[in-house]
């Protein structure tokens, strides 16, 4: 059980992550699904600090967290102002930019 | 009493070995969950699991100040403002029907975890060793590890991260403070 699993398993949550993000049009199951490419890369950063006996992935991976929250909480406030404007949570139907 | 010492192989490693195969199994299961579930609420409850998972592994993987940290702010904070919108919103659920584009995905995603796959096979890794080995991390604590980094060689970006947190409050006040005037349903 060596680099190779956390490669293994990162990849895998890293490409379901993508693959949530293009095929569902909900917008919040959307951000769910860059959550899970963060936390991906989160495991990453984890596993290979442990393995080379380094703290500076944990420190990497606490930087990623403080912009995973705050890209959220922006998130979803975008999402609530369209959805009070247009009442319509359908990211297809979403084609112009202004409001 | 007993002597094992000439039994080869070591009790502890091979359930360690055992507990991180399957945390990470459960761990892309839920993700699995996250985007195959139609309905928002459950699509919440799963990423919920998919953090205790990956909580569990920073344990194992000797990071428990991360695992703590990943605890309150994704599985606790996080999770409760994405529940706090989809109560919100109405978590209507999605129809899911198979079409053209979702084949195109799933054929990009599939190129695309077949070259993460290559390239983690490429060759080894620069063979880094720190000095903090988990004996050194049990002894200092790993919170007291991870602040001594942080504050003396990481201040820099730790300053940054808070600047971020900053503007990213002003910039959340200031998009829900201004009234928005409803759209004019037009035809489609």
């Amino acid at each position: 059980m060596g680099p190779h699993f956390i490669l293994l398993i990162s990849a895998l949550i890293f490409s379901i992550g993508a693959l949530g993000f293009v095929i569902r049009r909900n917008p919040l199951i959307m951000f769910m699904s860059v959550e899970l490419m963060l936390n991906s890369v989160n495991f990453l950063l984890i596993g290979y600090s442990n393995e080379l006996r380094s703290i500076d992935g944990q420190i990497f991976a606490l930087v990623i967290m403080t912009v995973a929250a705050a890209e959220v909480v922006v998130g979803l406030a975008i999402i609530l102002t369209i959805f009070r404007t247009r009442h319509d949570l359908d990211v297809d139907h979403l084609d112009v930019l202004k409001g | 009493m007993f002597d094992f010492s000439w039994v080869d192989f070591n009790l502890f490693e091979v359930t360690y070995d055992v507990v991180v195969f399957v945390v990470g199994i459960t761990a892309v299961l839920a993700a699995l969950g996250v985007i195959l579930c139609s309905s928002p609420i459950y699509c919440a409850l799963y990423l919920i699991g998919h953090m205790m998972c990956l909580a569990l592994l920073f344990l194992l993987y000797h990071a428990e100040f991360i695992a703590a940290v990943q605890i309150i702010v994704y599985a606790g904070a996080v999770m409760i403002l994405f529940l706090f919108i989809i109560a919100l919103l109405g978590g209507k659920k999605e129809k899911q029907e198979f079409s053209f584009h979702k084949f195109m995905a799933l054929g990009f995603v599939g190129i695309l975890s077949a070259e993460l796959m290559l390239s983690a096979r490429v060759g080894k890794t620069q063979p880094v060793e720190g000095m903090f080995t988990p004996a050194k991390i049990t002894e200092v604590g790993s919170a007291k590890a991870v602040g001594i980094e942080l504050f003396s060689r990481h201040l820099v970006p730790f300053e940054l991260a808070s600047i971020l947190l900053l503007v990213a409050a002003v910039g959340v006040i200031c998009l829900a403070k201004f009234p928005l005037k409803p759209l004019r349903r037009r035809a489609r």
